[in-house]
């Protein structure tokens, strides 16, 4: 069965030819290519990896992850970006997603009422259209959402149940004012032990349509690798979701200088130490490659 | 105090729960209704705050700390209508441990999946849940396991619906109903598809040492004068 990486970021220097948005986490100088992964891939045995679009949602920032994905055909597929003030999102999305290889779009927020208590009408949330589309062209949706918006996740899965819905980075929801960047040039996000996210995205294991990535756990814990203190929380999304609806990730670059890639591709072993070689087939590849739709590869 | 009448005794030892219809009423329950709607309103931008900044759960509301906003929450904690059956539950040993003033809002599913609090090692413990509105079948009715409470019952798993839970039963019921149970018993919140669900959870264990916290209830030390009231705070034995 397949090793599949389900999220990482590629990006190249800022210029003409792959223009982007600098940030803390890239700036305009740096540069993450999609052969230094390559590389990590090779070296760990990693097959095929699902690239996230980091540096912009315009079409034209996206011009690094379609090289990568036209580059590697077999190896790659992409998650793109929708401008949060989109005017046709239907059409933002058909354009990327049109060339092949971006199956699905990311989203940060969802917007609907932030209070839990107001009426609740999906028809009026600024996120509709893209969920809507989405149903209607099959793309996927990964959600990174704000705190904020975590309780209005369910409206939407409810509202529509053939969009396949993935919940980055262990289903967390960060708060406002919570992430930094630390010391290694990682996203870190201050998160209490007794996350509000177990009563919001980890109630949405009844819905098939959605899983969940393994990952980011070097943002969220309070340890250094391999992060004994989320153990619970792999155990509680194992006994919930089940490993068909799990995805191992390592959200690369981010940990090439710590712990390494190679350790990342053991986390997994680490946190989970009894599930079966089944589930962890599941889980290292094999959720991805069904869930995400991955190509089969001629070596395969 | 009054004690459970011989079918309560029995009804608790092997179905793990008694149903309290009219357990809170008349004047005390509608002072009630409007304290716990002030303060939930007084409160809510707090927590709508700590929801935005990811320290608080967005699928239900508790009232922070209740016990210090109005004597009546104090009150409930040794109501006439459950505490004497609290105190020979658990041998004249009741222990108050905690409250939870709770608003759960409509939501495609329950914000919790059925469990049980604690493993049979534990102290005793018991929790009631006081309806403070009609609570109807379909918004969040608390649902229980008769007899998973006993030693070697089960096993038990949690079902991705509420409804696939073996055995299971609920309590739809009128403001004022309270529900005593065994939370060694599997229970949950159904789904909550309706209305905005307004109840009251008070925790209990039988006295052990190691739950005597004393200085959780500092701020109503004052309230508590008689010794029955002060042995069940953990301000004296």
């Amino acid at each position: 069965m397949a090793r599949i990486d389900a999220h990482l970021h590629v990006f190249a220097k800022q210029s003409k030819e792959f223009p982007r948005e600098e940030s803390a986490l890239a700036p305009a100088d740096r540069e993450e290519t999609a052969e230094k992964f390559l590389a990590h891939m090779e070296q760990h045995a990693i097959d095929q990896a699902m690239l996230v679009q980091i540096g912009g949602a315009e079409i034209t920032e996206h011009a690094y992850l379609r090289h990568c994905i036209d580059a590697y055909p077999d190896r790659f597929l992409g998650i793109g970006l929708v401008p949060g003030d989109c005017a046709e999102p239907e059409a933002h999305m058909d354009a990327l997603a049109g060339e092949g290889g971006i199956v699905g779009f990311r989203l940060g927020s969802l917007g609907g009422p932030r209070d839990p208590f107001a009426p609740i009408d999906v028809r009026e949330f600024a996120s509709y259209r893209i969920w809507q589309h989405a149903a209607e062209r099959d793309y996927v949706l990964w959600l990174y959402v704000q705190a904020a918006d975590a309780h209005l996740i369910a409206h939407l899965v409810d509202a529509f149940p053939q969009v396949r819905v993935v919940l980055n980075h262990l289903g967390m929801c960060p708060g406002q004012g919570k992430f930094t960047v630390d010391e290694w040039g990682r996203p870190k996000i201050d998160t209490p032990a007794y996350s509000p996210a177990f009563h919001t995205t980890w109630r949405l294991t009844r819905y098939e349509n959605v899983a969940v990535l393994l990952s980011g756990q070097y943002a969220f814990s309070k340890e250094a690798f391999p992060y004994r203190d989320l153990a619970g929380w792999h155990e509680r999304l194992l006994r919930d979701f089940g490993s068909r609806r799990l995805m191992w990730a390592t959200d690369a670059p981010w940990i090439y200088e710590e712990p390494g890639y190679g350790k990342y591709t053991r986390v997994i072993d680490e946190l989970l130490p009894s599930i079966s070689e089944r589930e962890r087939a599941d889980i290292i590849g094999g959720t991805a490659g069904w869930f995400l739709r991955f190509p089969q590869r001629a070596d395969d | 105090m009054t004690g459970p009448t011989t079918e309560q005794q029995r009804q608790w030892d092997e179905q793990g729960y008694l149903l309290l219809a009219e357990a809170v009423q008349g004047e005390e329950l509608d002072r009630l209704q409007r304290i716990f709607d002030h303060w939930a309103a007084a409160c809510k931008d707090d927590w709508l705050e700590g929801i935005a900044k990811g320290d608080s759960t967005a699928t239900y509301y508790d009232l922070p700390n209740p016990l210090e906003k109005d004597e009546i929450f104090i009150d409930l904690v040794d109501h006439e209508s459950w505490f004497g059956l609290l105190q020979r539950f658990t041998d004249g040993e009741t222990l108050f441990i905690g409250p939870q003033v709770r608003s759960v809002p409509p939501w495609p599913l329950s914000y919790t999946g059925w469990h049980p609090d604690v493993g049979p090692t534990n102290p005793l413990h018991i929790k009631v849940q006081i309806y403070v509105e009609d609570v109807a079948p379909g918004t969040g009715e608390f649902g229980y396991v008769p007899g998973s409470h006993k030693p070697g019952s089960g096993p038990y798993a949690r079902p991705q619906r509420q409804e696939s839970m073996p055995g299971y039963k609920t309590f739809p019921g009128k403001a004022g109903t309270a529900i005593m149970f065994n939370s060694y018993g599997w229970h949950t919140a159904m789904d909550n598809g309706g209305s905005v669900r307004k109840s009251i959870i008070l925790i209990y264990e039988k006295r052990t040492p190691a739950k005597v916290s004393p200085e959780a209830f500092a701020a109503i030390e004052n309230y508590c004068t008689s010794p029955e009231r002060r042995a069940l705070f953990g301000f004296e034995v």
